[in-house]
């Protein structure tokens, strides 16, 4: 009948039995002071009672320990509202303030840096640019030479001959083509060409046609777009000499 | 959403940008439990605000210190309040300064309920006695003492800000306890019973 009744026991109660029945003094010390402590464990809980009923010495130990947890308590009560002083939080909000204050300029230097390193870049990529077109320009220019000596001149030995580009030019004696336009921008190159004086009337010059085979040395004003702007004769043949 | 509502890794992620409102909402919430743990571990308000200070000094400079994954900010700044705790400690071993607690007025919590003036000073007798006994144990069972009794941890917790196991914690909160009923037996000379684990 007896061992009926405990087969139909939950298995948790007979193991608190178990505890129970097993909790001795030693236990009792490192664990039955636990038992009024909201995370003990209920069966340990459980077993301290039981030992402390039966036990006079333990229950002595646990008296005192309730009175002791009763001062803690009180010291604990006295000691609730308790909290740093103010001049601490003071202190740390200045510490924080002259952190931020710092990191500030640091902010900006590193954004002020950031921006003439991106400066700098931009610069070195507009002057390689530059160079490039301008290669680019002197090859093309070049061409243009040729094309342009080809189309002058009557001789295409001649042209081979005698065009040369100068690297600067007197804009006082150059005679502004018709039709074109001055680019004012610097870039315009020098073509000395020696072509037959009748050719100049293609590019809308009178020309005198008793003379129009003669040979004559030629300054072109040449634009950007390697398009003749002015010309220039050579001392023995002004362009008064042209128009005669 | 109030600053108080959100989560302490958003309020620190804020305080290192510099926002004070977020960085006081931190100090606000631990300072207090910080300072307690500091006050009954050294029994100097001094160097409690010493400690909570530093403490929140680490939180602003280094605050890569502090690591989400590995705990809570409340264990972490109590990892850092226990080490500089055990540094004073160590150069002030037996340092008791219980007449500076005296001394000023708010440490002193006057209870609600009505007593008689034999009554009160019977209490504040009681809790200089316990307080006594409790900076007179060793740091490490003073320490289980002042998480587990005073400041209510669970072993949880305890263990969490102490760094240890729950084990250790246990154990030194058995110590301590017995050490702590040897004392206070010893101080009001009525022992009631033979000292088990003060033995």
């Amino acid at each position: 009948m007896r061992h009926a009744a405990q087969a139909q026991e939950p298995s948790s109660l007979r193991t608190v039995r178990k505890v129970v029945a097993m909790m001795d003094c030693e236990e009792f010390e490192l664990r039955g002071l636990d038992l009024d402590r909201a995370d003990a464990d209920p069966q340990e809980a459980a077993a301290a009672a039981k030992h402390a009923e039966i036990c006079g010495r333990c229950s002595a130990m646990l008296e005192s320990w309730r009175e002791v947890k009763c001062d803690l308590r009180l010291l604990r009560e006295s000691t609730w509202l308790d909290s740093a002083p103010a001049r601490v939080e003071m202190r740390l909000k200045q510490e924080l303030r002259t952190r931020r204050e710092a990191r500030g300029p640091h902010r900006t230097a590193v954004i002020a840096s950031g921006a003439l390193a991106a400066a700098a870049v931009v610069v070195a990529s507009l002057g390689w640019m530059q160079i490039h077109h301008k290669a680019e320009k002197s090859v093309a220019a070049e061409s243009k030479i040729v094309a342009t000596g080809d189309m002058l001149a009557t001789s295409p030995n001649e042209n081979e001959n005698d065009v040369r580009l100068a690297a600067d030019f007197d804009t006082g004696e150059f005679t502004q083509l018709p039709g074109s336009l001055s680019s004012g921008t610097g870039d315009e190159s020098i073509l000395q060409v020696r072509m037959q004086r009748g050719a100049l009337e293609r590019y809308g010059l009178p020309v005198d046609p008793e003379r129009a085979s003669e040979l004559v040395d030629v300054d072109f004003l040449v634009g950007e777009d390697g398009q003749p702007l002015a010309v220039r004769l050579h001392q023995d043949t002004q362009i008064a000499a042209v128009t005669q | 959403m109030k600053i108080l509502d959100e989560k302490p890794d958003a309020l620190l992620k804020r305080a290192v940008r510099g926002d004070e409102q977020a960085f006081l909402a931190l100090y606000q919430k631990h300072q207090s439990a910080l300072y307690r743990y500091a006050l009954r571990m050294t029994g100097s308000q001094w160097a409690a605000e010493e400690v909570v200070q530093d403490v929140f000094l680490v939180l602003i400079r280094e605050p890569q210190k502090y690591q989400a994954a590995r705990g809570e900010l409340g264990a972490f700044l109590y990892g850092v309040a226990r080490n500089r705790v055990m540094k004073h400690l160590e150069k002030t071993p037996r340092e008791l300064s219980l007449d500076v607690m005296n001394a000023d007025g708010s440490a002193w919590y006057e209870p609600e309920d009505p007593l008689t003036p034999m009554m009160i000073a019977e209490k504040r007798e009681r809790i200089e006695q316990v307080r006594e006994a409790v900076l007179g144990l060793p740091a490490e069972f003073r320490e289980a003492v002042v998480l587990c009794e005073l400041e209510e941890m669970s072993y949880q917790e305890a263990a969490s800000a102490c760094g240890c196991p729950i084990g250790t914690i246990r154990s030194r909160l058995h110590r301590g306890r017995a050490l702590l009923l040897a004392k206070l037996e010893l101080l009001r000379d009525a022992p009631r019973r033979a000292s088990a684990g003060a033995k």
